[in-house]
Formats: structure tokens, C-alpha cells, sequence
């Protein structure tokens, strides 16, 4: 079975792709029966439909037609493979036949996508809330960059401005006499009401409170939506100008101080802007954040300076005074944004921490972006910034909007939810099971915002009772259909069916299934959903948990007898993947700060098998005067004076160049006649990565650096520890490769617990 | 309708009667006199015929304020006794000069014919004072002093000397300011202070120059000849460097105000006179707010030269929008300014939104001027009806003309006497420019500029589509905005020992007991105090002096000092003799109003009565010979003579008359003039002056030497007016051009340039300029009328129709006081009430 060309086909990759016929069994396989799902997976040859989709009249069921439908093409009906109901073709399915069947019947459409006849009234929305308690450079270069994206909007689409310090301002971009904005205090929490009157949103604003003579026209309020919210045609150079006059908050800082920075009530307005105005309406509020908010509601930190930024160590002492109060405040801008239709982007500038920390539910909940860079000038930022309106090859923008995934299962199978940047839909049909992973309790879930990388894990669990006969044959099918504001204003349904074979418990087929790359990414989402809820060292009990209950399930060895442990292939990388992850920064927080923490969690939450294993366990290539690079073990065994390494952790891509190469290097040999090769071995690496780069959204950090330079422990931390500083050479000998100052275990010592614990009886 | 033919009999040529001997009687150039300047047939009654007494005292008039003072008179005291009734009252005489104050030759130590005050900057009600608190309860005259500290300077006045040494001698225990009327003692050692008579140094500069090691003569030192002087005031009198003056324009962008115009008209005139704002050293700031349910601020800093509108919504808790560029130099922001000008009223063009938050947004005002203090110019349209200060329209025709009344009149709202309060310590004013088609609340409005040294204009009906009204807001603003004024003052008023101020009228704000304070001080406003008795006078002569400290708005601090030496008296008849009636009637016109203001109009209007009663019945009692029993006339002397008319004028002057036609706001507004004019306007605004055109001599309306020549005033009485006749009636704050319904076509084609009077349109109007004569010379007469006093009102031009709109009509009538007006009484009939009510009591 290969995984990679249904992952192709369906953009879903399976843990299992054969399923235990009973709750019971299923229980016994460890691993849950779940999906990393990429609902709007880049497919060539998607089958692309412009009708509207046949659908199953049950009043409950709603499936829609597909190849596992079984069909009377004389009686021109077809039966829900969901529901069993019996439904008539539509008149004008009336020629159909075995050999004349429209294209969602063919078997090789799993997936297809409708266009649907209907279209946003409304183009997409763009409202840019921009930072202005930033330095000269960092301003100069945000502002640059916001002039380029505005060229790279769909003309059509409406665009906003609010900037932000001290207080926040709202431009009246349709105002043609001369810039003009709203001003709010940055130090007030303003309720939405508030917001809308003060913006002469809502009609209560300008209601007249004299009586208007009589003979004079009633009071008339111009819509808010012509006001500050304009076709970026219509509107581009007043845009522009103002970008381009923006100016630095004018209010005085201290020396000692934080600027007043209120990205709080920034945002607050934000939401409540695009509440007022174009609920339901696919848009993006999109903020460009240089530091820490420092005022109003959801500060994180005070304006003192010797107030430190919040660590994970304060956090867990509970030693933090706003982090509470300012997350509740985003949950509830998230819930806002996310209730109507609308997707919440940070892009955060700055070396030190925006409070991504508290910030992250209005991205994580919206499907937004969040790119964490150290400042506007950076490339990092630049380019993600810029691929973030990567359009497709009909010049559309790769993203869509206001999305809604909804599954529905045969009846042996349940929901047990999603994890993914996504809130629930509050679904409740047949197909919830009583379990709950992640986002659970629905079948449903809104994505306002989605792009062809999004993918959700989906987890399921059997409910099948032990003893009922299953037909011989016979499958498990799951429907996702995924509706969406594509941003050429049409409405979309990308509809994927699947169907997985039942077996019994004990049936070998079972293990065969096993996609131990999925597995893990799945387990790992799962892990770190549990993280931010539970403590660490209770995360990683439960991941070793599960992990040795897996292995005795599926190894194969003698009780209490380690040397006899046996992992078959299709499981034998997933302790390792285990072992990486537990050493990862998603669940060894504490060399990070909050809000990398949290944006490398988000990431892990929106990448696909592929990417989050490159996360999981970085991939490292080695280059050498022999041969083709080669991958290498990711251990510090690797790490040779006469080789370069080019580590990829997904969020960093990293060269490496050995003790030896790195000498050459600064005496300048690559540029020495006679030495071509050390130079075409010195530009390999370089070559591959910027390959690495461009493909790759956000843009990962790049790093060169040399075996003992101090940028190395870049790349150190990932190795496996397999020569420690402890550890010593065999036999006395001077130890191979490089040796890490680490008192981590290695792989190997790892393993061995592994062993012992798995094959002993008492577990 | 009668013929326009000149069917005149012989003796009915009046014309000549009017002419000044000596001067040409022909027309000019041949031109034959018109029929109508001929004189009708008067309606009733005979013509006035003027003696030559009162063309002396007219002709005495022409130079008010000018070289008018009083001089030293040391002729005897003579007490003349004229009796009231059977006589019109001699109105000429509204124009003479107050009762001599008779000092001794010797009273000021350089003789200097401007040793003394000059009444139009400060007059005393009693130009001898009585030596004991007995004396002046006897005489139930009242005692105060009309203060005009900053009254403006014309082409051709006196400038006040200037005192730039920075040597300053005061009394080092009353803090006296040396003046002429000090002694010199000891060889010219000390000076003897005339308040207290300490003893003090005569600074050694006063007669040796340190710098140029050269002696210098004292007696050249303009504070020892001159009654007004101003000095340059060293740094122990500023808190804090002198500060720039600062206009912040608060304009009303609301619906209304788009409405009628005046947004336009004040951008445009706020933009026409960038130039006429005083800006010597370049350092005058410049503002600009509009507000309706959002206040909008101007950033004028803008690199780009644009200017930045920020809108404030958050009424509840207004702010700053940017912490600078809000309040800008005016030479700085000069284009960014005008381009803004140029587009405001453009920028609101289309409102809708009738909301406005004036108090929010004074209070965002205060935020931005505070720092510095300035001056806040609100132009306002509407009734706020929005968060603080927000307004109720509660005019209540129920309760107009009962004694609850005076609610109405009061402040509806504490916030704003609050906010001024705040304003006076932060050396802030506040301007009211108020417009109003409806109810404007002027009587709370009033109060910012009230407490803060502030002007109130109202402009009821305005609507700019109406270029009288355009022009009269345009001109008052532009006059306005060009004032020097003076800011960051403080005024004190000391007096020889014995005496202490004990009431204060106009607008400032009294910081401890007799310290008003000015954050600023605008021309030709005026402040009246009462004087009261701590002790008895043993000394000959009594001393006032005003001192206002203030910065000038060209950055300097200075100090005014105004000296005014009244002799005392222990002769009751002397007092009386002394009795300046503009005056009295000036201090009665403003303690009636904060009486009308604070308790009911009828007792204002008894309180004015009883006055006139006392004063009849204390003359009749101990100056005349009917001294006990009834008397068939009422006597009074020469120089009080007018008081029962002006006080007559006040009873039924549209700020005190009883009924229940007055709306509160012209009420308020007529007692908010009442309490500040100086009596030069206030005199005419009580008794207007009224002129018959049509037969006016030739002279008349041409110009001569001393400027155009106005015809002779009348009484005001309707019995003056004639059928064909042309009449103008002159009230300091309006001109009304009344046309007789059988005037002649010439007339009314000379002067309106239409066929006919029925061609004539009624109204506020603006006089054609013509060719014809007739035209020329009334169109001087209004244009003197406009500009020949002390103030920035610009009076609007009505012509009145006699069979024209009746409410025109009346209001014009209203004016004529000697007339019976139900249920007001006649002149003749106030005078038989005044004696019935003298001959009841005993005094
Ligand atoms: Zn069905
Ligand atoms: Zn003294």
C-alpha cells in the first residue's frame, strides 16, 4: 500500500488503513484511528466539477454522491452508503448508465470539487493593523512591504488600515478631503458596541437626539463598509500615501520604559470592524506586531523595563501578572473573529517576544498565519510575508475563506474531533462519538481560514461490539466535505470519500495498515493538544505509555527477554520518531520562550506528514569529496572535520561545515585554481537549501555556521547524544564524532529501556 | 396716497432751522434740494426745534474718548435744579462730559494735564466722594467705579505711555504704584503714598541713570504725568515665562451649523485674517477642533503639508489623539492651515449627523491649551445633546413674564461654570460664537466666556445665504481675531484707605477677595465695581487705582496702571453736583441684571425704580425748596437730569421688560451686554439714538474736518416720526432705516434706487451704493454709525417699513421709550409715577 499516492489522490494519510472491527480490538491497537486530512490539497488533476452536487435526501444524512455509491442505473437511484436511504437520481441524471456516469461515480474521483453555482456577495477582505511603536528601520521596512502587497491583491478585493502605539487609529480610506482616522484610547477595553458607534457603524450613533425640522431629509448613515473598507483599486493610492507617510508613535518613551504599544484594543477594533460590517465575509485581519503590547487589555507586560517579559518558568509558578487576564481577552477577540467568518494573521517583527503566548488562540482558531520573525527587515519576514499572496495559475490567491469541514461516517465508525487551527462547527449528527481527542463533539468544524497546506488530524474511534459479524468485505467509508469561499469569490466543495477495509482483531492485515509516519504525527498533535493543557513530565509518561503498549501489541519478542524484541519494518522508525519528539521543542519547552513555544506548536498543527516529521526528527545530509550527498543519522556521529552537513529542521536549515572544510574555507582555497571541487562541495549544500527555501512557507531561518562556532549548537541540539561528554570512546579510545554536553539520553540507551519495559510481563 | 408734489406753505420750511450758522446753505453744485429732505407734514406734534445748547453739547460729544477728559475745573460749585416734567428731556446732553472733578490745582505733583483718569478708561459714579458712609446712604447715590482698562486705541487717541526702564515704584506697604497725585517729601527723598501715607524711597534711577552715568529730570517720568501708564514688567511678575497667544477654534460641524452657513463663513474669515492675527514674534499658536458626535482634532505638522483629521469618538473619556502638531505655530503650519481652511467646510458638507458634544470636546480643548492657556473660540450652532454639558431645550413660553422667569436665565448645567472655573486657573478663555435657528441656550452658553474673560456674540436666525448676516459674523469675527488683547492677567483695584471693593460686574473670574482674573482680557470690555466704606475719609482727595497685569500679545509683561483722584466732599449738594449719571446708570444696568439673573426681573426692574425714587425724593427732600409736602414737578440737578430716562430705557430694554414676549435667549444675551459694554455703547444700547434723514441739513452725512457730520439725535418718540419721512435708529447693535409709507418715489429712488416704496423690501438689508447724493451721505451716516465707537460689533442694517412686517415694526417702535408701550408707561407718565411715589415717601 503506498501511502504517498492516496496522500496524493485524497491529500489524507491513515494510521491505519485497515481498521479493528470492534471497540475492543481497536482499543488494543493503541494508536487511534485517525487521519492527517489536507482538505485543499494542490492536485493537478482534481477533477473539477461546475454543477451542484447530488446529495442523499435522508433529512439527517446529507452525503454526497459518490463511487461508493451503490447505483440502479435503470431505476435511477442510488443508496447512501451512510445511510442506507434510497434516493432518486435527478431528472437530469436520466441518461445514466454503467458505462455513462457522471464524475463524481468514477472510482478514481475520491475527491472531486464542485464549483457551486452560488458566490460571495463580497470580495475577500484584507484589513492591515499595523504597529507603529517600531524603529525607523523596522518601520521603513514594514511600510515597503505593505506597498508591495497591496499590488499583489486581487483588485477587487477591500482593503483597511489600522494602525496602532499609544492608541489606535482606524483610516477612513473612502474620506477623500484629507487622511483622516478614528482615534481610540489604547488604554480603555471598548465594547463592540462602543467600537461600532464610535466608527458610526450602527445607526444609534448619528440617531438624531433634536428633533430635525420637518422639510429636511431624515438623518442618513453612510454605511461604515464605503468608509474604511475599499476596493483596493478604488482606494490604492490614498493606501500607499498614507503607508508611505506613516510616521513612528509620537508619544515620548522613557529610557526606562516600554513604548505605550496597545495591540489589544488594536485588535479589539480590528474584530469589531469587520464584525460590524461584513459578518460572515471572508476576510483576513492581518497585524503586524514590533513588540510586546504594554497597555490596555491584553497587555502582557507593564511599560517598565524592569518588568521582564513572562517565562516558562514564571508561567508555571503561576509569577505572571497579566498572562491570564490578556489570553482570555484574545480567546474572546478569537472567538469573535472566529464566530464571524474571519481569520486572524500575526506577523510578529521583533527579537524579543510579541506575547504570541497569549495571542495565539485568534490565529489558531481563525486557520491564520503566524510568521515570528526578528524584526521587518528580516527576509523571514519579507518573503513570507510576500508567499503568503502566492496565487494559483489562474491568478487566484492560494487561500480560501470561511471554510467548513464536515465528516460523516458509516456507523461503525464514530468522531472523536479534530486537531487543527479550526473551532467547532457544533455539529451534532450520528457520526460524534462519545470520545474526545482535541476539538471533539461535533462533525463539523470552521476554518476561516484555509490554504492548500492546511492539514487537520481527525480522529475517530470503532464502536463496532465484539461478536457482530462483519460482511466479508466490507469497508469503513468517511466523507469529508469541505465548503469554501474560494478567493476568486466562488463558493467551493471539495468532496473526499474514503473507504478502509474492517478486520478482525487479530487479523495481521491490521499491523500491515500501520503508517508509522502518520502514527506519529498524529500522536504528536495529540501530545502537544495535551500539553497545553497538562504538565510536561505527564505528556511524556503518557507518550512513553503508549509507545511501549504499542510495541507489546505489535513486536514481536520473548516475555522478558529484550534481545528477542523485533519491530517489523512498517514500525521499526516509530520509537525513534518517539524519542525525537520527546526531546523536541514541543514538548521540551523550557530552552524556548513562550512564544516560540507556541509558534512552533502552531506550525506543527497546520503541516502535513512530511513537514511534521521533518519537525519531529530534523533530516540531516551530508556532503563529502566521496560520492553523492547522503542522508545521515541524526546523531553526532555524523558531525565528521572533513564533511559539511545541511540540517533541516523545518524552521531552520542549517550548513554546517566540519572542522577541516571550514579551515579550508577561510584560507580561501575555493578560490584557488586547482581546488574547483572544494568549491563546487562548499556551494552544494547552499544550492540544496535555497531549493528548501523557497518551497517552504514560513521561510525557515538560515544558518551557516562552523563545527565549533557558537551558531553550532544549532545544530547540536538536535543530535542525537549518542557521544556524550560523559559518555567517553569505547575502550578508551577518543570518542567518534562530535561529543554533546548533554545529560539527555541517547536513542540507543533509549531503546534498551524500550526493550526491557516492552517485553517485560509485569506492564 | 398723497402726491409727491412740494405743496409747502410758508413757515414749513424746517430745513434751514437745522443748518449750522455760517455754513453753506445751497445745495452743492446746483443741485436743487430734494422735496422730501424739505419736511412733510409731521404726523403729530411739532418739529423738533433744537437750541443752540444742545448743538453745543453735540458738537462738545464729537470727540468721546479723545481729548474729552476731565480737566480741572476750579470754578465754584454751582447746583443747578431743573425740573423734569413738562419738558422733553434734553438727550443731547447723554453726550456731555461727566461733572468736572474739581482738584485743587496742586493735586497731582506735575500739574500734567493728564495727571488725571480719562473716563473712557475709568469713571468714577461720583466724581466727589462722600467722606463719610452716612453722606452716601444719605444721599442714596450709588458708589462704584466703570472700569474700561483695556478699551482700544483708535487712529488719532493717545497711545498709553510706556514705562520701559522696568524701574518700579510702589508703596512698599499697600503696594501702591507711584503716581501723579503721590508728594514728594523730605528734599525729594521719599515719596508719601496717596493710599496709606507710608513713607517710601524715591528709587535713586529716578534721578540718576546708572548706565549712562548721566542725571535725569523725575519730572519727565510718564508714571508722575501720567493717569494711564503702562510699565514692562521685571521677572518677579511672571509665574512662568511670558506665553504665547494661542486661537483654538472650536467649531460646531453638526448639521446645523453646515446648515446656515456658518461653517463656511468662519473658515473663510478665519482664513482671510491669518494676517490680521497678532503674531509680532512669531510665536502665536494656532488650533483648530470641529465637533459634532465626534470630536475631530487637526494634525498641522504633517510633512507633507496636508493636514491629518483625527476623530476622537469616546465622549465619555475624551483625549489627545497625538501628543503634538494638534496646536501649531501659526507661521509654522501657515499652508497646512489654509489648505485645511479651504477644505473645511467641504469636509462636513454632506453631514447628517446632528449630534454635538461641546462639552467633551472643551474639555479636549482644555487638554491641548492648557499647558500654555490661550484663548478656545467656539463657534457653536447647536444645542449640545451629547454626554457632558449636553443641553435640554427648556425654553418654556409659560414661564416667561411670571416671576420663574429668571430659571430660565440661569446656567441649566454646572458643568460649564465649573469647566470655566478650571479654564480662569489654567489661563484659558473661552469665546461663545453662538448661531442659532432655534433655542441656543444662550444663558448657559454665556457662561465660559463669563468666568474666563471671555466675549459672547450671538447671531439668533443666522444664515450666511443671507450676506448681511454673512458679513456681520464675518466682520465681528475677523475684528475679533485681531484684537491685541492681553493675556495671563490679573486685575486689582486699590483704594485710599477707608474704601474697598465690595462687588464686581462683568467677565472674570474674582480669585480671593478683589483679584479678578483674566486669563484674557479682550478690548473695550468693560468692569463695573462697587465701592464700599471700611472706614470714614479724613483725607481731601481719594485715590482709585486699577492695576492689570498681563502679558501683551506681542510676549511682554507688563502692567496697566489706571490712577483716578476724586476729591471728597461733606456737602451733600456737592455730591449730588458730582453725580455722573452715565455712569450710575452703567453700575445700576449691572447690578440689575445679576438681581434679574439671580432672583426675579421684577425686583430688578423695582430695584431700578426705587433707585430713581430715593435719589428724586433724597434731592427733592434736602436740595429743593419743596423740601416737605408734594411737589408739583420733580427737580432734580442738571447733571442727573437723564437718569429717569436711561432708567426708563433699562425698564424697558429687552434685558429687563416685563411680559411674555421676550425669548430667554435674547434676554440672556441682552443682559450679557448689559453687563460688559463700556457706557459709550451701552449709553445708545439703552437710549438708542434716532435721527430724521429725509429733511437732515445738507451737511449732514458729508464730510468735514472732524469727520462726517451726523445729524442732531432726537427723542425717541413716536410723535417724531412722519409719514414720508426716512428715520434711523441707532441702538450700538443695530441701525434701523425706518420709511415713512408716503415716502416719495425720489426718495426711495435715491436711496434704495427703486421706483417706489412699495418696491422697498423690509428686513436686514444692505444699502445700495448710488450716485445720488442722498444715497452717498446715509450710507456715511451708516458707516460712521458702524465704526465710531469702541468695539467689534458690527450693528446690522434693518429697513423697517411702517406698514411692513409687524413684528419689524414693533421691534423698531419698542425702541422709541418716551412712547407709552403697554403695559410699560410713557416717559410722562413714568415721571408722574416717579413724583407720586416721591411725594409718598419721606426720605
Ligand atoms: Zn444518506
Ligand atoms: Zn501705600
Amino acid at each position: 500500500m503506498n501511502f504517498e499516492e492516496i496522500e496524493d489522490q485524497d491529500g489524507i494519510r491513515f494510521s491505519f488503513n485497515a481498521w479493528p472491527a470492534s471497540r475492543l480490538d481497536a482499543t488494543r491497537t493503541v494508536v487511534p484511528i485517525a487521519a492527517l486530512y489536507t482538505p485543499l490539497k494542490e492536485r493537478e488533476d482534481l477533477p473539477l466539477i461546475y454543477y451542484e452536487p447530488v446529495t442523499c435526501k435522508q433529512h439527517t444524512c446529507g452525503a454526497i454522491l459518490n463511487p461508493y455509491c451503490q447505483i440502479d442505473p435503470r431505476g435511477k437511484l442510488w443508496i447512501c452508503p451512510f445511510c442506507l436511504h434510497r434516493n432518486q437520481f435527478p431528472p437530469h441524471y436520466r441518461d445514466i448508465s454503467n458505462t455513462n456516469l457522471p464524475a463524481e461515480l468514477l472510482a478514481k474521483h475520491t475527491t472531486i470539487e464542485y464549483t457551486l453555482a452560488r458566490s460571495a456577495q463580497v470580495p475577500p477582505i484584507f484589513l492591515y493593523v499595523v504597529d507603529t511603536c517600531v524603529d525607523e528601520d523596522d518601520l521603513k521596512a514594514l511600510k515597503d512591504s505593505l506597498v508591495v502587497s497591496l499590488s499583489l491583491l486581487p483588485p477587487h478585493a477591500l482593503v483597511g488600515l489600522i494602525t496602532y502605539g499609544t492608541m489606535t487609529q482606524v483610516h477612513e480610506l473612502g474620506y477623500s478631503e484629507c487622511p483622516k482616522s478614528y482615534v481610540f484610547r489604547g488604554n480603555k477595553d471598548y465594547t463592540c458596541k462602543q467600537i461600532q458607534e464610535m466608527l458610526g457603524l450602527t445607526a444609534l450613533a448619528n440617531r438624531p437626539q433634536q428633533p430635525v425640522r420637518p422639510g429636511q431629509p431624515a438623518p442618513f448613515v453612510p454605511s461604515g463598509n464605503s468608509r474604511f473598507l475599499l476596493p483596493i483599486q478604488q482606494c490604492e493610492y490614498t493606501l500607499s500615501s498614507i503607508l508611505e507617510q506613516l510616521q513612528r508613535d509620537p508619544w515620548p518613551v522613557a529610557t526606562d520604559k516600554r513604548p505605550q504599544r496597545c495591540t489589544g484594543v488594536a485588535m479589539s477594533v480590528a474584530v469589531g470592524l469587520l464584525e460590524a460590517t461584513y459578518q460572515n465575509n471572508g476576510g483576513r485581519v492581518m497585524l503586524f506586531v514590533g513588540g510586546a503590547a504594554t497597555e490596555g487589555p491584553g497587555m502582557v507586560v507593564g511599560t517598565d523595563l524592569k518588568e521582564p517579559l513572562r517565562s516558562h518558568h514564571d508561567i508555571e509558578k503561576e509569577n505572571v501578572k497579566h498572562y491570564k487576564k490578556a489570553s482570555k481577552f484574545y480567546e474572546g477577540l478569537a472567538k469573535r473573529a472566529s464566530t464571524n467568518g474571519h481569520v486572524v494573521d500575526i506577523f510578529a517583527g521583533c527579537l524579543d517576544q510579541v506575547g504570541l503566548l497569549e495571542m495565539k488562540s485568534m490565529v489558531n482558531s481563525t486557520g491564520g498565519i503566524m510568521v515570528l520573525s526578528d524584526s521587518f527587515t528580516t527576509l523571514i519576514f519579507k518573503q513570507s510575508f510576500q508567499k503568503m499572496f502566492e496565487k494559483d495559475t489562474e491568478g487566484h490567491l492560494k487561500m480560501g475563506f470561511n471554510a467548513t469541514l464536515a465528516v460523516q461516517t458509516t456507523k461503525e465508525l464514530k468522531i472523536c474531533g479534530l486537531i487543527g487551527h479550526a473551532v467547532s462547527s457544533n455539529k451534532k449528527t450520528a457520526s460524534v462519538g462519545e470520545t474526545e481527542i482535541g476539538i471533539g463533539n461535533t462533525s463539523a468544524w470552521k476554518m476561516c481560514g484555509v490554504t492548500p497546506k492546511t492539514t487537520n488530524g481527525i480522529y475517530f474511534e470503532v464502536v463496532n461490539q465484539q461478536g457482530q459479524v462483519l460482511q466479508p468485505g466490507s469497508r469503513g467509508l468517511i466523507q469529508f466535505v469541505t465548503h469554501y469561499q474560494h478567493s476568486s469569490g466562488h463558493f467551493k466543495l471539495r468532496v473526499t470519500t474514503v473507504a478502509r477495509s474492517w478486520a478482525e482483531g487479530n487479523n495481521p492485515v491490521i499491523a500491515q495498515s500501520f503508517d508509522q509516519e502518520t502514527a506519529a504525527v498524529l500522536m504528536a498533535r495529540i501530545a502537544v493538544f495535551k500539553a497545553e493543557i497538562d504538565d510536561g513530565p505527564d505528556v511524556l509518561r503518557w507518550l512513553d505509555r503508549m509507545l511501549i503498549r504499542l510495541c507489546q501489541k505489535f513486536a514481536e519478542y520473548r516475555k522478558d527477554e529484550p534481545q528477542s524484541f523485533r519491530l517489523s519494518e512498517n514500525f521499526s522508525i516509530y520509537p525513534q520518531f518517539m524519542f525525537h519528539l520527546r526531546r523536541s521543542q514541543f514538548l521540551q519547552v523550557f530552552n524556548n520562550s513562550p512564544d516560540e513555544t507556541a509558534y512552533n506548536r502552531y506550525v506543527l498543527n497546520r503541516e502535513d506528514v512530511n513537514n511534521s516529521l521533518i519537525m519531529i526528527q530534523p533530516t540531516l545530509m551530508s556532503y563529502g569529496f566521496e560520492g553523492e550527498p547522503q542522508p545521515v543519522l541524526l546523531d553526532s556521529v555524523s558531525v565528521k572535520p572533513d564533511s559539511i552537513l545541511l540540517l533541516d529542521t523545518f524552521f531552520y536549515i542549517l550548513i554546517f561545515h566540519g572542522e577541516t572544510i571550514a579551515a579550508w574555507r577561510k584560507a580561501g582555497y575555493q578560490d584557488q585554481p586547482g581546488y574547483e571541487n572544494f568549491k563546487e562541495l562548499l556551494e552544494a549544500p547552499v544550492v540544496n537549501s535555497q531549493e528548501l527555501l523557497t518551497e517552504r512557507f514560513p521561510i525557515p531561518r538560515y544558518i551557516v555556521c562552523d563545527q565549533n562556532g557558537s551558531q553550532a549548537r544549532f545544530l547540536l541540539s538536535k543530535l542525537n547524544p549518542s557521544t556524550t561528554h560523559v559518555s567517553g570512546g569505547q575502550y578508551g579510545a577518543a570518542p567518534s564524532g562530535q561529543a554533546i554536553f548533554t545529560d539527555d539520553v541517547s536513542l540507543q540507551v533509549f531503546m534498551e529501556h524500550l526493550k526491557k519495559l516492552a517485553v517485560s510481563g509485569t506492564s | 396716497a398723497p402726491g409727491p408734489g412740494p405743496v409747502l406753505g410758508p413757515g414749513q420750511v424746517q430745513g434751514s432751522q437745522f443748518f449750522v450758522p455760517g455754513e453753506k446753505q445751497a445745495p452743492a453744485f446746483g443741485q436743487p434740494v430734494p422735496a422730501y429732505q424739505q419736511g412733510l407734514q409731521p404726523l403729530a406734534g411739532q418739529p423738533l426745534q433744537p437750541n443752540m445748547n444742545q448743538l453745543a453739547g453735540q458738537m462738545g460729544a464729537m470727540n468721546v474718548g479723545g481729548g474729552g477728559g476731565y480737566g480741572f475745573n476750579n470754578q465754584g460749585p454751582m447746583l443747578s435744579t431743573v425740573a423734569l416734567m413738562g419738558a422733553a428731556p434734553k438727550i443731547l446732553d447723554l453726550d456731555a462730559p461727566p461733572p468736572p472733578i474739581n482738584l485743587p490745582a496742586t493735586a497731582s505733583i506735575t500739574q500734567s494735564p493728564h495727571a488725571n483718569c480719562d473716563p473712557s478708561y475709568k469713571r468714577s459714579t461720583l466724581n466727589a466722594i462722600p467722606a463719610t458712609s452716612q453722606l452716601l446712604t444719605k444721599s442714596r447715590l450709588p458708589f462704584g467705579l466703570v472700569i474700561t482698562p483695556y478699551r482700544s486705541v483708535k487712529e488719532g487717541d493717545d497711545p498709553v505711555p510706556v514705562v520701559t526702564d522696568s524701574i518700579i515704584a510702589r508703596c512698599r506697604r499697600c503696594r501702591t504704584y507711584i503716581n501723579p497725585f503721590v508728594k514728594f517729601v523730605e528734599g525729594g527723598q521719599r515719596w508719601k503714598c496717596n493710599m496709606c501715607y507710608t513713607l517710601n524711597e524715591v528709587p535713586s534711577s529716578f534721578d540718576y541713570d546708572s548706565q549712562t552715568q548721566q542725571p535725569v529730570d523725575r519730572w519727565q517720568r510718564k508714571e508722575l504725568n501720567h493717569a494711564v501708564v503702562e510699565y514692562i514688567a521685571p521677572t518677579e511678575y511672571m509665574v512662568r515665562p511670558p506665553q504665547p497667544l494661542v486661537y483654538l477654534f472650536l467649531i460646531d460641524v453638526s448639521y446645523p451649523a453646515i446648515q446656515c452657513g456658518m461653517v463656511a463663513t468662519a473658515a473663510t474669515t478665519i482664513l482671510e485674517s491669518l494676517d490680521r492675527i497678532p503674531n509680532d514674534e512669531g510665536r502665536t499658536k494656532v488650533g483648530i477642533i470641529t465637533v459634532d458626535s465626534s470630536i475631530h482634532f487637526y494634525n498641522l505638522g504633517a510633512e507633507s503639508g496636508e493636514p491629518q483629521m483625527l476623530v476622537v469618538s469616546d465622549l465619555e473619556d475624551p483625549f489627545l489623539p497625538q501628543p503634538n502638531d494638534l496646536l501649531c505655530n501659526l507661521s509654522d503650519c501657515r499652508s497646512t492651515l489654509e489648505a485645511l481652511l479651504n477644505r473645511l467646510n467641504d469636509m462636513f458638507k454632506d453631514t447628517q449627523n446632528v449630534g454635538n458634544a461641546l462639552g467633551p470636546a472643551l474639555q479636549s480643548a482644555y487638554k491641548l491649551i492648557s499647558p500654555i492657556g490661550g484663548k478656545i473660540l467656539c463657534l457653536q450652532a447647536s444645542l449640545p445633546n451629547l454626554e457632558v454639558g449636553a443641553l435640554k431645550m427648556r425654553e418654556d413660553p409659560k414661564l416667561l413674564g411670571t416671576s420663574k422667569e429668571s430659571t430660565l436665565l440661569q446656567s441649566a448645567s454646572s458643568f460649564y461654570k465649573t469647566f470655566a472655573v478650571d479654564c480662569s486657573k489654567s489661563q484659558v478663555c473661552v469665546d461663545m460664537f453662538l448661531f442659532g435657528s432655534q433655542y441656543t441656550d444662550v444663558a448657559t452658553l454665556s457662561c465660559l466666556p463669563r468666568f474666563t474673560g471671555g466675549s459672547t456674540f450671538f447671531y439668533p436666525a443666522f444664515t450666511a445665504a443671507k450676506s448681511e448676516d454673512a458679513l456681520k459674523f464675518a466682520h465681528e469675527l475677523a475684528e475679533f481675531v485681531s484684537q491685541r488683547i492681553a493675556l495671563e492677567a490679573v486685575m486689582r483695584v486699590r483704594a485710599s484707605k477707608g474704601l474697598k471693593m465690595s462687588a464686581f460686574y462683568g467677565n472674570f473670574f474674582v480669585r480671593s477677595t478683589d483679584l479678578l482674573s483674566l486669563p484674557n482680557v479682550p478690548r473695550d470690555q468693560s468692569y463695573s465695581i462697587e465701592v464700599s466704606y471700611e472706614d470714614n475719609l479724613s483725607i481731601p482727595i481719594v485715590c482709585f487705582q486699577t492695576a492689570l497685569l498681563h502679558t501683551s500679545s506681542s510676549g511682554e509683561r507688563r502692567i496697566r496702571v489706571l490712577t483716578l483722584a476724586v476729591p471728597v466732599t461733606t456737602s451733600l449738594s456737592e455730591l449730588y453736583m458730582s453725580a455722573d449719571q452715565v455712569a450710575i446708570s452703567t453700575l445700576l444696568a449691572c447690578k440689575a441684571v445679576e438681581r434679574g439673573m439671580n432672583s426675579k426681573l421684577d425686583d430688578a426692574r423695582d430695584a431700578l425704580t426705587n433707585k430713581c425714587v430715593d435719589i428724586l425724593g433724597v434731592y427733592k427732600t434736602h436740595m429743593t425748596a419743596s423740601s416737605s409736602g408734594a411737589t408739583p414737578n420733580l427737580q432734580i440737578c442738571d447733571n442727573l437730569k437723564l437718569l429717569p430716562l436711561l432708567t426708563l430705557g433699562m425698564l424697558k430694554h429687552v434685558a429687563l421688560r416685563g411680559g411674555s414676549q421676550i425669548p430667554s435667549d435674547l434676554r440672556s444675551y441682552a443682559m450679557h451686554l448689559f453687563s460688559t459694554l463700556p457706557s459709550q455703547c451701552l449709553i445708545p444700547y439703552i437710549h438708542p439714538k434716532f435721527y430724521s434723514l429725509h429733511n437732515m441739513p445738507e451737511h449732514c452725512g458729508t464730510i468735514a474736518s472732524n469727520g462726517i457730520e451726523m445729524p442732531l439725535a432726537m427723542n425717541l418718540s413716536s410723535e417724531r416720526l412722519e409719514r414720508g419721512g426716512l428715520f434711523m435708529l441707532d441702538d450700538s447693535q443695530n441701525i434701523f432705516l425706518w420709511v415713512g409709507r408716503d415716502a416719495v418715489p425720489q426718495l426711495c429712488m435715491d436711496l434704495f434706487g427703486v421706483p417706489n416704496y412699495e418696491s422697498i423690501r423690509g428686513g436686514k438689508t444692505t444699502l445700495p451704493t448710488l450716485e445720488s447724493d442722498f444715497n452717498q451721505r446715509v450710507n456715511l451716516i451708516v458707516g460712521k454709525t458702524r465704526e465710531m465707537r469702541r468695539t467689534s460689533y458690527y450693528p446690522q442694517l434693518y429697513v423697517i417699513k411702517e406698514d411692513g412686517d409687524p413684528a419689524l415694526r414693533l421691534w423698531f417702535l419698542s425702541h422709541l421709550i418716551e412712547d407709552r408701550a403697554e403695559p410699560i408707561m410713557s416717559y410722562y407718565q413714568y415721571l408722574g409715577h416717579l413724583k407720586d411715589r416721591v411725594n409718598a415717601s419721606s426720605f
